[in-house]
């Protein structure tokens, strides 16, 4: 570990790094050391052409690029010299020399890293009278991404991600000299699983989402840390909240999970949180056979009762429970110990694949597939064997993800059931055979954990709250857990005092809960995400 | 016959003979003798002759071309490269063009014996796009060898392997720059690479490469034939040998005259250039290509060297030397100049992109008569934050020239911007 000085501060960072990849390593660039740049990216090769991050280096006459500068034991650094500021100054005022300087209208205002440094690493006014470059404008490069080619400042992170990230190229630079554009080639617009992150990368506002544009200035938005539920990667996001309302999704750095990056599909996902498609009503189906909204606590009542009625006249073996992989760590240990206290005849999960790739896309399309097999929930097999052959009188599903074509592919199976409870974040056509139908809380809006498909543990904390009545899974179960009078269920449900208990009774969990994992997550004992 | 009029030295003895240009006609006059010779010494006797011989590379930066020989790893079993840069594109210069055309033979020799002392197993001859005659000519000097057995598995009969491949340019500046020129030859737009890891380590293909102008390769066999003694006893003590200076401009009789570093500015102009048409005075004098600053009339007493250049705030460049004389509009000077480094920036670093632009708009907007007196600072505040800062060379050339057509011409200048229009006679079209 070499030392090195930064402005009269002893550092030891990690060898055969550039300047600013060591003191991103150790946490510090941007967050005690400012060293501002822009075409460097810690995730993308060294392009070393904006020339922003250039710093004094000890015995060596002319500044040095510190995304390039390899470190070494004893070398000196100075960022806060007459001549940084100036060299940094000359590269402000020439960036903006063709910037259009529209951020009152430019969406990413608040966000601009040409802003920020204008502010404080730029000259006041500008001595240009030459009229800035006219280029394209509001240019679609695909169905996903917005481009405005005056504002780019050609750091050319947008091209590098293309290149090296999903691998598809589609972004180019044209031309050269200040004639230089970004764009694609005819007919090959930027259309890629990963094609958002382009707008998060890009410091300025030449790259915006088609999605986020102009819909809330985002000043106005809380980043409020969150796990995207796409698939079983559990990358790592800001929810972008205003108003109680979720209006996006941004990767949040995790070098163990996701690096800077989410997939489109994944950050789109956050419009389930509020969408029209959530469930928001409790009910019971009553002797007309209707779904009656009863109250949310009455019928988590009434599921209870119909159930001991269940088990009195069949038997506990009579009773089967499927897991919904979407629900968090808490969640399932109550609907482990709920299942294992009346005896269930048989539990297990339902889980919907999909496509994966290598990058971040898995196929389990559920946050916490690895969670529900830990706490010993087998495939969803067994459990629809007997709700087909009849054996099953009755039923507990958490979501709906035993109608897709893979389980059950409809409702009919479950037509021979004489009790149906479902806890769901989500309408389906589950409710048209339910008996009770209790709407819970997406991983946005409650505490718990969710184990990704490596055994990475993390946390979720709510980010929004419904505004219909709706508890967690874990708090409807536990309330049905006392209905029923089984043991275990009398402290009510704290997701942290049951995250705890479970990392004590569940060997898989030794040690890991809600409490210790931290916002970056930790793996689950012997494992080595 | 060669049109151009030239002065002879050992490069150019043999320039108006026809016979030179083929490989019985070079052979016949002394040619790959130094070849012979260099196979018979071993390559660190011969590093070192080239450092005592005190050859500085003669595509711009001057630069000791026996040191950048000595880069070259020799633990290392990756195959190494050669680059012969003849990618001769700077306005004012065309020596490269009449060594390729005139003595291809003269080049391949030189670079077999850099190959020989850098361990190289193959030389990419990297041709300006527009040289198209030069380009076969070398094609077929290259054929020549290959017949002859100077390349191929077995050089001259010896256990040394090396081929040449010629490969042509499209027709950017930034490809003369060595590592802009590497991107090209792998394919790729002409990009100057950031360094570290420079061309020794990290060149061609990735491999270990040493890029060298056509004239540097030029002196090599001479060198070798007749000793590094010999070699100094031309030029100065710092700047040994003779090189190409290539006279354009309004002169009575321009055209490459061969001469020892460190002959005086004058000299060339009003001896072996015959002096100004019209016996005009001189206004002034770019001396080395146009990235180099201008000299002004009363500073044509220098000697053509680095060491003296460099004291009048220029220098020596690729020795293309264009005299201006006393009719001449700086401002319009600036703007074919700002507008040739505008037009040539490859765009990476944001110094150079813009400022290229930027200073070209002001001096165009001077030349119209729409200069105000503050772009005489901005001017000179954009060309000094463009030096010194970007990933390669260019920018500085781009700058450099703006400073010295200020520093000598700023009357002209300020003319333009008092009379809010072009004082000088004719039209100009921007």
């Amino acid at each position: 570990m070499p030392r090195i000085t930064v402005d009269g501060e002893i550092i030891e960072v990690p060898d055969g790094r550039t300047i600013l990849q060591a003191l991103d390593d150790v946490g510090l660039l941007m967050n005690g050391v400012d060293i501002p740049h822009y075409c460097w990216h810690p995730k993308l090769s060294i392009d070393g052409s904006c020339r922003l991050c250039q710093v004094e280096v000890e015995g060596i006459p002319k500044l040095q690029i510190a995304c390039n500068t390899s470190v070494q034991e004893g070398m000196a650094i100075r960022t806060d010299t007459e001549r940084v500021r100036k060299a940094r100054e000359g590269v402000m005022e020439l960036l903006l020399v063709n910037h259009p300087l529209d951020c009152p209208i430019c969406d990413q205002a608040g966000e601009c890293k040409l802003q920020d440094y204008a502010y404080e690493y730029g000259v006041e006014a500008s001595r240009t009278r030459e009229p800035r470059r006219a280029l394209k404008k509001n240019v679609d490069l695909g169905s996903t991404i917005k481009f405005d080619q005056e504002r780019c400042i050609l750091c050319r992170r947008c091209v590098r991600f293309c290149s090296e990230i999903p691998g598809t190229g589609e972004l180019r630079v044209f031309n050269r000299g200040d004639a230089s554009v970004i764009d694609v080639h005819p007919d090959f617009p930027l259309e890629n699983d990963y094609s958002m992150n382009v707008a998060d990368i890009c410091p300025v506002g030449a790259l915006t989402t088609q999605d986020f544009r102009f819909k809330i200035r985002v000043w106005f938005l809380e980043d409020a840390p969150g796990i995207c539920t796409g698939c079983s990667n559990g990358c790592n996001v800001h929810i972008g909240v205003a108003n109680n309302k979720v209006y996006r999704y941004v990767p949040r750095r995790n070098d163990d999970v996701n690096d800077t990056w989410i997939c489109d599909s994944g950050r789109m996902s956050y419009k389930q949180i509020g969408g029209g498609a959530r469930l928001k009503e409790a009910g019971v189906r009553g002797e007309a056979g209707r779904l009656e909204n009863t109250g949310y606590e009455a019928a988590v009542r009434e599921a209870a009762k119909r159930l001991r009625s269940m088990i009195e006249e069949h038997g506990a073996d009579s009773v089967v429970v499927l897991a919904s992989a979407h629900a968090t760590n808490e969640d399932l240990f109550t609907l482990r110990r709920l299942s294992d206290g009346l005896g269930a005849g048989a539990d297990g999960v339902a889980v919907v694949q999909g496509k994966s790739d290598a990058l971040l896309i898995k196929a389990d399309k559920a946050a916490n597939a690895a969670g529900a097999r830990a706490l010993g929930f087998g495939p969803a097999g067994p459990v629809l064997d007997r709700i087909r052959d009849g054996r099953a009188k009755a039923a507990i599903v958490l979501g709906h993800d035993l109608l897709d074509e893979s389980h059950l592919g409809g409702t009919e199976a479950l037509e021979g059931l004489d009790l149906l409870i479902v806890l769901d974040v989500q309408q389906s056509a589950l409710h048209k055979v339910a008996d009770v139908v209790i709407p819970v809380r997406h991983a946005a809006e409650k505490y718990g954990t969710l184990t990704n498909h490596a055994g990475r543990v993390q946390r979720v904390e709510p980010a929004v709250e419904p505004a219909w009545e709706a508890w967690s899974d874990g708090e409807v179960l536990t309330l049905m857990g006392q209905a029923l009078g089984l043991e275990g269920f009398e402290d009510g449900y704290d997701p942290a005092k049951i995250s705890e208990w479970m990392s004590e009774r569940v060997s898989a969990f030794a040690g890991v809960h809600l409490r210790v994992v931290g916002d970056q997550g930790r793996p689950l004992p012997g494992e080595r995400a | 016959m060669l049109k151009v009029p030239y002065v002879t030295g050992y490069l150019s003895e043999h320039f108006g003979d026809d016979g030179f240009g083929t490989l019985s006609g070079y052979e016949a006059r002394g040619g790959y003798r130094g070849l012979r010779q260099a196979l018979d010494t071993s390559p660190e006797d011969l590093i070192e002759l080239l450092k005592s011989s005190g050859l500085q590379g003669r595509g711009g930066a001057g630069f000791s071309a026996g040191m950048k020989w000595s880069f070259m790893p020799t633990d290392s079993d990756r195959p190494k490269y050669l680059v012969c840069n003849a990618d001769e594109s700077e306005p004012g210069s065309f020596k490269d063009r009449i060594l390729l055309e005139r003595a291809p033979h003269q080049i391949v020799e030189g670079i077999l014996i850099a190959a020989w002392a850098t361990g190289a197993e193959k030389t990419f001859i990297y041709i300006r796009g527009e040289y198209a005659f030069p380009a076969d000519q070398v094609d077929r000097a290259v054929a020549e060898a290959r017949e002859r057995g100077y390349l191929g598995a077995k050089v001259m009969g010896k256990d040394f392997a090396h081929e040449i491949v010629v490969t042509r340019g499209a027709g950017a500046y930034i490809c003369g720059e060595e590592t802009g020129l590497l991107e090209s030859l792998e394919g790729k737009k002409g990009l100057p690479r950031k360094k570290p890891p420079f061309p020794a380590q990290y060149g061609a293909f990735g491999m270990p490469t040493t890029v060298n102008n056509v004239e540097t390769f030029s002196h090599v066999p001479h060198i070798v034939c007749k000793g590094a003694d010999w070699f100094r006893g031309f030029g100065t003590e710092k700047s040994p040998g003779t090189t190409l200076f290539g006279v354009s401009g309004q002169v009575q009789r321009p055209g490459l005259f061969e001469l020892p570093l460190g002959t005086p500015l004058d000299e060339i102009i009003f001896e072996h250039a015959a002096g100004l048409l019209e016996d005009r005075p001189v206004k002034g004098v770019i001396p080395g290509g146009m990235s180099m600053p201008i000299l002004p009339a009363n500073q044509l007493d220098v000697p053509m060297a680095n060491e003296f250049l460099r004291e009048r705030k220029t220098m020596l460049g690729t020795g293309g030397i264009m005299v201006m004389d006393d009719t001449t509009c700086m401002v319009r000077v600036a703007c074919v100049i700002s507008y040739f480094f505008r037009d040539e920036s490859c765009g990476q670093c944001t110094q150079c992109r813009e400022g290229t632009g930027w200073m070209n708009s002001i001096v165009e907007r001077i030349e119209r008569g729409a200069g105000e007196q503050s772009d005489l600072d901005i001017l000179l505040d954009v060309a000094g934050k463009m030096e010194g800062q970007t990933i390669c060379a260019f920018s500085d050339a781009a700058a450099w020239p703006i400073q010295g057509l200020l520093r000598h011409f700023r009357e002209d200048f300020e003319a333009h911007i008092r009379g809010k229009k072009c004082p000088f006679p004719g039209s100009f079209e921007l």
